[in-house]
């Protein structure tokens, strides 16, 4: 097997950690490799160059890798879970299907236990991470608006936010009208020019890539500048699993090249940045004498705790058009009124509201995320008529809390097309996650009929809706209850890392995106104080 | 069935493209612009090709048990009645069919302008968003830190 010789510190995975932490510690001077099993994606390649570019949001671009099959894509057998995992392979990892929403998580995220008596505190807090998450804004770009007083006050954002549009405006007037929590939400796409890239044009469907890079991939965002650190990004190199020295250290990794062959990388150290189940799944692969259940997994942990984010969906129907094709089709207005615990309401922890744009035409006729397809014939006019144009999503993100028997191990038959065990996820929905998401359902059938809405239909679990995949290495003090310490080491291997999102102790009631990649620049920063 | 042989039932096909989607008034475009859409998925993947193959000849062998003039020369509520007992009896198939038929006329340029959209890709030309203040966040400003320290 060919060897190459060994580095500082070898990366795996290219997505919104695994391109921060590269691009920080180049910064350092500290040598970086990162693998990479998915390409570059060309800027041509995108479907909105083409007519039929809704077509493609069902197949070759689809955010499930089981639909999309494409070879850098490996099969996650999710016939025991009720949300089916999303995820890009690319550099630039799923955030190159992202909506870039980018709320971060707030102070009380990280207090669950001491605040609520639920799930466990983080080793880490917000006051910690504040540093990190402002960095992160200035690299990848953040559309918004300070004085939301549903957080500590935030540093500038970089541009103005998204336009709300008529739906936004709408919308915000059903808000306004039951005097509920709402503000313009922060989103990582720029709305004026900024360090070297475009404005948004509101062409509308970034969940298939944006191709003018006003939408923060980390391709176009993090990875230029950890190049020109001196980073060394290898592609189409997918990692089969991590081997150890005989000093029980992490020493590198065995990999398949772009043409299939087998190859070692040495390495100092090694990070994970796989999500949250690549990572898994790569830890459960990498079995010796010293680790049966895989590694750094003594604590029996790994690949359990799974959290999604259960999304439930409210749309509303309005008398008049509402232009929701314009515009990054989910960013527009957050509301977080139920946001902190209150026990009344049935449930502990709460959710946030996302407000989506509207539905392009051919999601108009399937029903888009509430799935109630236009009738067919020759009531098809009609249906199709009041509702095009017309409707309103509002998305119910509720908190998540971890449980052990929600998880990622491998399949004992299922493989990826290098024979690699694919991964396989089991998941219910907890008692606590149903009430919640009844609760925001009911709450958003409030706010969408103040806003104006006819009618509203809701889904009450959005299967396809895996789309933040967290806790399946989670971070905490103690090696019996956790995965990795509070600097992003495994407690059992103290020079392998983790970064992406398997290391969230708990979910929070928003997307995490933000939050993992201020969680691996800390990560990046203690590497390189011990370093030096 | 392959992709040839759903080609020579192409007269069927259309109409219950027809069918599915009528034409109206203000909309004359009807499902037959689905048509090529259809055809080329049969031909693109052996599994939708299958699925809508079998739809077809459920259509077919229910049309021919009725009425002597088939589908394309029954009366419109003969013909939903038809579609109806087929959608009962191979669901799976005739899901397929209707959802290739909505995919391909809610992508057709025809379509798209009827709705009042511009045809062709969204990129690079974009859409224009109307400049407009932002609503007084005030209110929602003053209610204060409404997040729990921690
Ligand atoms: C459609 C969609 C919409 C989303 N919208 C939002 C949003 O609005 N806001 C938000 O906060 N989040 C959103 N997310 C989630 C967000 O994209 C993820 O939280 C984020 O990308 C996770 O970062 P990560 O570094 O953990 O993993 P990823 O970004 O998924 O990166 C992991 C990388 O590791 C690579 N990899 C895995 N295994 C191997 C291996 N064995 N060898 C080599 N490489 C490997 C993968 O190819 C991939 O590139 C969305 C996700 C999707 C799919
Ligand atoms: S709406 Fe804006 S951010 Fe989204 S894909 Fe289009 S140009 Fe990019």
């Amino acid at each position: 097997m060919a060897t190459d010789g060994r580095i500082d510190v070898l990366v795996i995975g290219a997505g919104a950690s695994g391109a921060a932490v590269a691009w920080r510690l180049a910064g350092a001077g500290i040598g970086v490799v990162c693998l990479e099993q998915g390409d570059w994606v060309d800027a041509r390649a995108y479907p909105h160059w083409r007519a039929d570019w809704e077509l493609h949001r069902h197949t070759d671009w689809s955010a499930e890798p089981n639909v999309r099959r494409l070879p850098q894509d490996y099969p996650v057998n999710d016939q025991a879970s009720v949300i089916s995992p999303l995820m890009y392979n690319a550099v630039g990892g799923s955030t190159i299907h992202w909506s870039a929403h980018f709320p971060r998580f707030r102070p009380s995220d990280f207090r669950v236990k001491s605040l609520d008596g639920v799930a466990d505190d983080w080793p880490i807090d917000y006051a910690m991470l504040e540093p990190y998450f402002d960095l992160n804004d200035r690299t990848m770009g953040v559309a918004g608006i300070t004085g939301d007083p549903a957080y500590p006050p935030k540093s500038p954002r970089q541009t103005p936010p998204i336009p709300l549009d008529t739906l936004g405006l709408t919308i915000a007037g059903g808000f306004e009208r039951l005097g509920w929590h709402w503000w313009p939400s922060d989103s990582a796409i720029l709305t004026r020019d900024y360090d070297g890239r475009r404005a948004c044009v509101n062409c509308g469907p970034c969940d298939l890539g944006c191709p003018i890079g006003a939408k923060a991939s980390t391709d176009i965002t993090y990875w230029p500048k950890a190049l020109a650190a001196g980073a060394r990004l290898v592609t189409r190199a997918r990692v089969r699993e991590i081997t150890l020295g005989p000093d029980g250290r992490a020493d590198g990794v065995i990999y398949y090249d772009r043409e299939g062959r087998e190859r070692a990388q040495k390495a100092r150290a090694v990070v994970l940045a796989a999500n949250g189940i690549g990572t898994p799944r790569l830890l459960l692969n990498s079995r010796s004498a010293r680790f049966p259940d895989g590694l750094a997994n003594r604590s029996g942990l790994v690949g359990r705790n799974l959290m999604f984010h259960p999304y439930a969906m409210a749309r509303g129907v309005f008398e008049r058009p509402l232009g929701g094709h314009r515009g990054p089709i989910g960013c527009s207005i957050i509301s977080q009124e139920f946001y902190e615990t209150d026990l009344s309401r049935g449930f502990v922890r709460g959710y946030s509201f996302q407000v989506a744009r509207g539905l392009s035409p051919i999601a108009s006729a399937n029903g888009g995320s509430v799935g109630d397809r236009v009738p067919w014939g020759r009531e098809h006019r009609r249906a199709y008529g009041e509702r095009f144009d017309r409707t309103i999503t509002v998305a119910i993100i509720g908190e998540d809390l971890p449980e052990p028997d929600n998880r990622v191990d491998l399949d004992p038959a299922l493989t990826d097309g290098h024979g690699i065990p694919a991964p396989r996820v089991s998941y219910r929905l907890s008692e606590n996650s149903r009430r919640m998401l009844d609760h925001g359902i009911a709450r958003a059938r409030e706010v969408l009929h103040a806003a104006g809405a006819r009618e509203v239909a809701a889904n009450p679990l959005l299967r396809a809706g895996g789309w933040h995949l967290m806790g399946t290495a989670r971070m905490g003090r103690d090696p019996a209850t956790s995965v990795v310490d509070a600097e992003g080491r495994c407690h059992d291997v103290p020079n392998l890392y983790i970064v992406d999102g398997s290391v969230m102790v708990t979910s929070a009631g928003v997307n995490p995106t933000s939050t993992i990649q201020a969680v691996a620049l800390h990560v990046a920063d203690g590497m390189i104080r011990r370093r030096s | 069935m392959t992709p040839e042989r759903l080609e020579a039932k192409r007269d069927l096909l259309i109409s219950v493209l027809d069918t599915l989607i009528p034409a109206d008034e203000e909309f004359p475009e009807s499902g037959a612009l689905a048509l090529d859409h259809v055809l080329a998925i049969a031909g693109a993947s052996a599994e939708a090709g299958s699925l809508l193959a079998r739809a077809l000849e459920a259509i077919e062998a229910a049309a021919a048990g009725g009425e002597a003039r088939g589908f394309a020369g029954s009366s419109v509520t003969q013909r939903e009645e038809l579609l109806r007992r087929v959608e009962r009896s191979h669901p799976a198939a005739f899901e397929a069919l209707v959802r290739h038929t909505y995919d391909g006329f809610y992508s057709h340029p025809a379509t798209i302008a009827r709705l009042g959209l511009e045809p062709g890709p969204v990129q690079p030309r974009g859409h224009r968003i109307e400049p407009a203040a932002l609503p007084d966040l005030a209110r929602v400003a003053a209610r204060g830190p409404i997040f729990r320290r921690a």
